[in-house]
């Protein structure tokens, strides 16, 4: 079936190469107009990249700021009154890219000094990793089911995964802690793992992916005598790869980020993760903030660079096959 | 155009011979949905305990009066909070802010990954660079709008070289617009990379016929690249749904549980509801709204087959 | 490549299935804590008599020694004895050991020998002709005693060998297993001598030495407060400084002390509780908590460990008149089974009231049937801690008890989580009218009590009567046209903008808010005149107090017009009378029905859950805060703070504070003296009898409050705080912040309605 294919492009490819010459006279009379084109979008890509990038900038570089200095800087921002409300910033501020004098004593207090911060790192890895594998391995099935005979009822059952993904967090946070305290797994780490782990979110997703592989392939599969279980591992799992890797690094993104949950099912403050405590950074403590935040921006970091071209790649396939 | 006709010829004939399989094999097809019923079980399961049966509970809160004495009132409390003047301000906020923030997300980043598309330098690096909102700790974020956009901020500095009088962003009816602006920030890369892929995947033939046929630029986009991406389109708007309620952890940050009222969300009135133990409220809320999501959500999905019928595989 | 995907993929699963268990073993350890055993207490008579303090306790197996100190009033002069302590058999002995005059005990050890160590301080006073003190010349020396009878083994002087300044204070002193002698100064140094009493080196330390211990191994240990908590690090002697912090112990600031463990490393002991640390395997055991015992933590005195694994403690308990007396408790691990199942009654807190904390422990000591046990909500995070006390309502996980500090009762009353109070007064024969009526009405809703309050004062603002005159209370308007009236220097002490501010507004929310109609009215002028009134003060950062003259004076000259203050005693009043220098009238914040006197719970107020499954258990314990041997209790000689709520007992009060103290002067007169001094800012003023005109204004006062303070407006004021900030800058009208306030208070007032 696959070579068939192949063929088939191939052909419609020879047809095209006359066109194309065509194309390509006339793509030189527009070379001018083009660079001029491509120049302004270059210049708008810029515009925009400096804008979306400041953030990271400001964060790294102001992790090489003393306490001090953060705290003259941001400090009003982020005080609070004695009950709880926000002050408000009276004087000018501005943010600030390069430090005074750069000191890597955020760093040293963060990493060696306050081994607070490592933990509840840890925390943050802990509770993510399980429910991104996880979550994925069960989407992977759900997604097959879906894609696989699809019918009226399936239709319903996705549809309604659709309107639970939309629910906003603070509606089933009470019954979610109900639901924790009768299972038993209140302050322990399967209360966030068990909801994460079957999350519609990723369902979703790779659903949406799944279904860009033609029926053909599958069913041509089918008759060579391919049970379900070689379907879904020799041609959907391959076909799926991309999208898998890009679904994870939504998903570890996502829950990497988490402040709500662990809020209210984790009452134990020694397990909350990294995010609860940059969700709510006082005046206090702003002066780690920024190198907290640096290191806690590492592992999305790494996780994107690492599964970069999957992103596009996985979301590429969907038409690749589709046209 | 009829390149886009002979395509469809050549679906159905797919469709004869997809025909004369599946009469083929009607026992196995019957084992086989059971299995593919198999592999949807665990998270059907998972789906039932840890989010339908949640959503039962808040069916049930919305019927009764507190969750503690649980005396049944039927619809009273949907009466109730459909009264309310600060549910009713809320309600028209997301939908505002909705309306507004999805619909230009989806704009400005099909227009951002056009742009991309066409042969610019640094492809890849600016593709990172815009995706990189994504990563950023919230702490960073809200620090950012707070010194930007607030009353002695930078934004004003620059408005005051120009001699315009400060604004008042976070407590004014630019409000919203400081809150659009965020929402797209933090989600038009991703949006972005949907777009690109769905760009990249559009047949070249297609277009380069469509190029030899002197067809405008518009017309290419319009008859073609939309309606290949429709399905993609889709896809981006109920992610950027999904995204825009999201929106209001950073305006919660930024304003408290009160802010200025163009910034009030639904989310605001359920998370302060719930924090004074108004569940029943706060259930009744939430009810109403997965209504009016599953219409919309039910709208999109007619439009999208509606428009992407003849392209979809 | 592909190999080394498949690599990374199977390193990842592996690792989450390592998480994975790790988190069960995790769980599955909490789960084998919990119970199997539980810890008794058992007291003992401490056998130590005329003993007014006990400092420097070393444990030598199962006997300690420590030096008592006691006041003899006939020498007038304090004396110390050494007593060995048999825990055992609970035998004191003291041993014949005495401290020449003049001399100190620093600190004292056991050292390698299995002696005691200690450290003497002896200081001479160099006077001049007249007899005044002009020098102190101080020797250390170290006693070596024997343990068996306090014979004096060996003694040297070491104060030149240490070269420390005169005055230098040790405050601890440890000796390691190798027999190194050290001894710290608590805030900088740490001096080290070795066996043969040769300087070894000084450390310099930044921070407080909180503590030395040496552990079990024979090392020594010091615990300073650093940024996050309590660290401990070792001293090391051989590279002469101090190691980094242990890790695995430090939980916050906890006030910890450390004894030399018998089983492990240490025994630590914290306000919370008791534990063992090993540290070598950084790892610590929890033992107890001391609740769960029924020991108040702040009675504890001294703990340690016995061989058999019980833990003995040094209790001393404080009667309301600050007399002590000291008990010893064992504590041991008993079999759940052994000890008799009592129900368990749980009381839910934000916060915990000293005073609601010993009556639970006083309960759980005596009660057979039930016994109390507290939960705190959000230890160190308020909005948490609501969080969490909302979800345990909703999923009937719902405290027995709640106590109503820094939570709004209303809201929780208007939602049926709290039981009517009045039936069960009834049953048990408690009338309602033996009680402040208004008072325990400040709990009262539509005819139910949702809350009682023990004890209370009020908070209220005094003016001079020639002023405003007879009035109870005043409006907003009354009390801005009397300032613009009179013209102070200061209208008040404190006097920044935002504290004027808040004063204006906040006892008086009403008056900006129609909660019926759902609108609010700060756009309006009167909350603009009030912003604007409170803009002429300087601001919080501008504002010295100390530049002032003395606040009687101000008075006096009538350059100061309100003062802010509660009535929590007779005394209070009359020292505030006095230094009004004339009759004063109480007339309270402003407020739009002129009642703003309010009601404030001087401990703990409680209300019953009305899901509780022991309702009669609870109700026995709210019982004994109303009861007259606790509101007597209350009564205090001296004044005290806040009224018991028990008419009686308020009438015992104020007899008192009505009694006039004598004395009799030379020639056999009875002369009237003075209770007792206050003194505020300037002003002084001896106590007398309190006349009883005095203590009918205080009783026409105490019945004439309505309002009981609470918190639940806490969102509007926090909007208001923010938003007025830039109109004080000078960065926006009024009109402008008014506004923006009324703006969002509006949906605020919506979404309550």
């Amino acid at each position: 079936m696959k070579i068939q294919e192949k063929r088939g492009r191939g052909f419609k490819g020879s047809e095209l190469d006359r066109w194309s010459r065509l194309v390509k006279r006339k793509k030189k009379i527009k070379h001018a107009r083009e660079l001029v084109r491509i120049s302004f979008a270059t210049m708008i890509a810029g515009c925009f990249a400096v804008l979306f990038l400041m953030p990271i900038i400001l964060t790294i570089t102001n992790s090489f700021m003393s306490a001090s200095e953060i705290s003259a800087n941001y400090g009003q921002v982020f005080a609070t009154t004695d009950t709880g409300g926000k002050v408000y910033i009276s004087e000018k501020v501005n943010l600030k890219f390069i430090p005074d004098m750069v000191s890597f004593s955020q760093y040293i207090t963060v990493l060696l000094k306050s081994p607070e911060y490592l933990f509840k790192f840890w925390n943050s890895v802990i509770l993510v990793v399980p429910i991104v594998a996880f979550q994925l391995l069960v989407a992977m099935g759900a997604a097959y089911g879906f894609t696989r005979y699809r019918g009226r009822i399936k239709e319903i059952i996705f549809f309604i995964y659709i309107i639970l993904m939309l629910m906003p967090y603070q509606v089933t946070l009470v019954p979610n802690y109900l639901v924790a305290d009768w299972l038993h797994t209140l302050n322990t780490n399967w209360a966030i793992w068990l909801p994460g782990i079957f999350s519609p979110f990723a369902v979703y997703l790779l659903t949406k992916y799944m279904r860009r592989i033609p029926v053909s392939v599958m069913e041509a599969a089918q008759i060579d005598g391919a049970g379900e279980w070689q379907i879904f591992r020799k041609i959907c799992m391959p076909l799926c790869k991309g999208a898998m890797c890009s679904v994870a690094i939504l998903i570890f993104i996502d829950y990497w980020n988490m402040v709500e949950q662990p809020l209210i099912l984790l009452t134990d403050q020694e397990k909350h993760p990294l995010s609860v405590f940059l969700s709510k950074i006082n005046s206090g403590e702003i002066g780690l903030a920024f190198a907290v935040a640096t290191i806690y921006m590492v592992p999305p970091i790494l996780v994107f660079l690492y599964g970069e071209d999957y992103l596009v790649e996985g979301i590429t396939y969907q038409g690749g096959i589709k046209g | 155009m009829h390149f886009p006709k002979s395509r469809k010829k050549e679906k159905n004939l797919q469709f004869v011979k997809e025909n004369k399989k599946r009469s083929g094999s009607n026992r196995r097809t019957r084992k086989g949905k059971l299995i593919s019923i198999g592999y949807l079980f665990p998270s059907a399961a998972g789906v039932l305990l840890f989010f339908v049966l949640p959503f039962l509970i808040v069916i049930y809160y919305s019927v009764v009066d507190n969750p503690i004495s649980n005396q049944f009132v039927f619809l009273d409390n949907y009466v109730m909070v459909f009264q309310n003047a600060a549910f009713q301000q809320a309600a028209r906020n997301t939908l505002m802010f909705s309306l507004v923030a999805v619909p230009l997300a989806v704009v400005l980043s099909l227009f951002l990954a056009m742009m991309l598309e066409s042969r610019i330098p640094f492809k890849s690096q600016f593709r990172t660079f815009f995706l990189s909102p994504m990563m950023v700790p919230i702490a960073s974020i809200v620090l950012i709008w707070q010194v930007l956009f607030h009353y002695n901020g930078m934004v004003n500095e620059v408005l005051g070289v120009f001699h315009i009088d400060k604004i008042d962003w976070l407590n004014s009816n630019y409000a919203q617009v400081v809150i659009v602006i965020l929402f797209l920030w933090k989600n038009l890369g991703y949006n972005m990379i949907l777009f690109m892929a769905a760009l990249s995947s559009i047949p070249k033939d297609i277009l380069e016929v469509a190029v030899l046929e002197s067809a405008t630029p518009f017309q290419i986009f319009w008859h073609i690249k939309l309606r290949y991406m429709s399905s993609t389109i889709l896809f981006v708007t109920i992610m950027s749904l999904i995204n825009s309620f999201k929106v209001f952890r950073e305006i919660y940050l930024l304003k408290g549980e009160y802010p200025y009222d163009t910034m009030y969300m639904l989310q605001h009135f359920m998370n302060n509801t719930f924090s004074r133990l108004d569940y029943q409220k706060m259930s009744a809320a939430a009810i109403m709204m997965a209504i009016v999501m599953v219409i919309i959500i039910g709208i999109l999905f007619l439009t999208e087959n509606y428009f992407g019928k003849d392209v979809e595989g | 490549m592909k190999k080394m995907k498949k690599f990374i993929a199977a390193a990842i699963a592996a690792g989450t299935m390592m998480m994975l268990l790790f988190g069960c073993g995790k769980r599955e350890e909490q789960q084998n804590e919990t119970k199997g055993y539980v810890w008794v207490s058992e007291y003992a008579d401490f056998n130590v008599e005329e003993c007014d303090w006990i400092d420097e306790v070393v444990t030598l197996g199962d006997e300690c020694y420590f030096s008592t100190s006691r006041y003899d009033e006939e020498k007038e002069q304090s004396v110390t004895s050494l007593y060995k302590y048999n825990l055992l058999e609970n035998k004191a002995e003291k041993l014949n050991f005495d401290l020449e005059e003049n001399s100190s005990i620093y600190g004292m050890a056991v050292n390698a020998d299995g002696n005691l160590a200690m450290l003497i301080n002896q200081y001479e006073y160099v006077e001049d002709e007249e007899g005044n003190v002009t020098d102190v010349n101080s020797k250390m020396q170290l006693c070596i005693v024997s343990p068996s009878d306090g014979a004096l083994i060996d003694s040297k002087e070491i104060t030149e060998v240490l070269d420390v300044p005169q005055e230098t204070y040790f405050q601890y002193f440890s000796i390691d297993g190798q027999g190194n002698l050290y001894l710290a100064d608590g805030d900088s140094k740490i001096y080290i001598l070795n066996k043969d009493i040769q300087k070894v080196c000084e450390i310099s330390i930044e921070g407080w030495i909180n503590n030395m211990v040496t552990s079990k191994e024979g090392d020594v240990y010091i615990a300073i407060y650093g940024n996050e908590g309590m660290e401990l690090k070792k001293v090391d002697v051989a590279a002469k400084k101090i190691g980094e912090p242990v890790q695995g112990l430090s939980e916050g600031y906890g006030n910890f002390t450390f004894r030399t463990g018998v089983e492990k490393s240490l025994l630590v002991s914290s306000n919370d509780g008791v534990l063992t640390f090993d540290i070598q395997s950084q790892t610590k055991e929890d033992l107890f908590k001391w609740l769960d015992v029924d020991i108040n933590s702040d009675d504890v005195n001294q703990v340690g460990e016995l061989s058999d694994g019980r833990i003995w403690a040094i209790i001393r308990e404080y009667d309301r008149d600050y007399n002590s007396s000291y008990q010893l408790a064992f504590l041991s691990k008993k079999d759940a089974s052994e000890v008799t199942a009592r129900q368990e009654i749980v009381f839910g807190a934000m916060w915990i009231d000293s005073d609601v904390k010993r009556n639970i422990i006083k309960f759980n000591k005596t009660n057979s049937q039930y016994r109390i046990i507290v939960k705190e909500y959000g230890e160190d995070d308020y909005e948490a801690g609501l969080i969490q006390f909302g979800a345990d309502l909703t999923t009937g996980n719902c405290p027995d008890i709640i106590s109503l500090s820094q939570l709004d009762f209303a809201q929780y009353a208007n939602k049926g989580i709290l039981e009517d109070l009045y039936p069960y007064m009834e049953q048990s024969g408690i009338k309602k009218e033996d009680y402040v009526e208004n008072i325990l009405e400040a709990y009262d809703m539509d005819g139910k009590l949702y809350g009682i309050m023990p004890s209370f004062y009020l908070s209220s603002t005094a003016v001079k009567k020639s002023l405003v005159g007879d009035k109870s209370g005043w409006t907003l308007d009354e009390m801005l046209d009397l300032v613009e009236e009179v013209k102070p220097q200061y209208v008040m002490s404190y006097d920044s903008k935002e504290s004027m501010l808040y004063y204006c507004i906040y006892q008086n929310i009403d008056e900006f808010i129609d909660w019926e109609s759902g609108t609010c009215h700060f756009d309006g002028d009167q909350f603009i005149r009030a912003l604007e009134f409170a803009s002429q003060f300087p601001s919080q950062e501008e504002v010295n107090y100390n530049e002032r003259e003395g606040i009687s004076s101000l008075l006096h000259d009538n350059k100061l017009l309100l003062m802010q203050t509660s009535i929590s005693s007779v005394q209070e009043y009359q020292m505030m009378k006095g230094m009004f220098g004339e009759d004063i009238t109480y007339i309270g914040s402003p407020s739009s029905d002129r009642k703003g006197n309010v009601i404030q719970p001087a401990g703990g107020s409680l209300a019953m859950s009305s899901k509780s499954k022991y309702k009669d258990g609870v109700w026995e314990f709210m019982k004994i805060m109303l009861e007259a041997e606790y509101q007597d209790s209350l009564v205090n000689e001296h004044g005290g703070f806040g009224f018991p709520i028990r008419k009686e007992s308020l009438e015992k009060q104020f007899e008192f504070d009505m009694k006039a103290d004598y004395y009799e002067d030379e020639n056999g007169n009875q002369v009237e003296r003075p209770k007792t001094t206050w003194g505020y800012d300037d002003f002084t003023i001896e106590i007398m009898a309190a006349s009883q005109e005095e203590i009918d204004e205080i009783k026409a006062l105490i019945t004439s409050a309505e309002k009981v303070s609470e918190n639940a407006d806490q969102q509007v004021t926090n909007i208001i705080t923010e938003e007025t900030e830039p109109f004080f800058k000078g960065q926006k009208s009024a009109a402008e912040v008014a506004g923006v306030i009324q703006n969002r208070v509006q949906i605020y007032v919506n979404e309550n309605k």
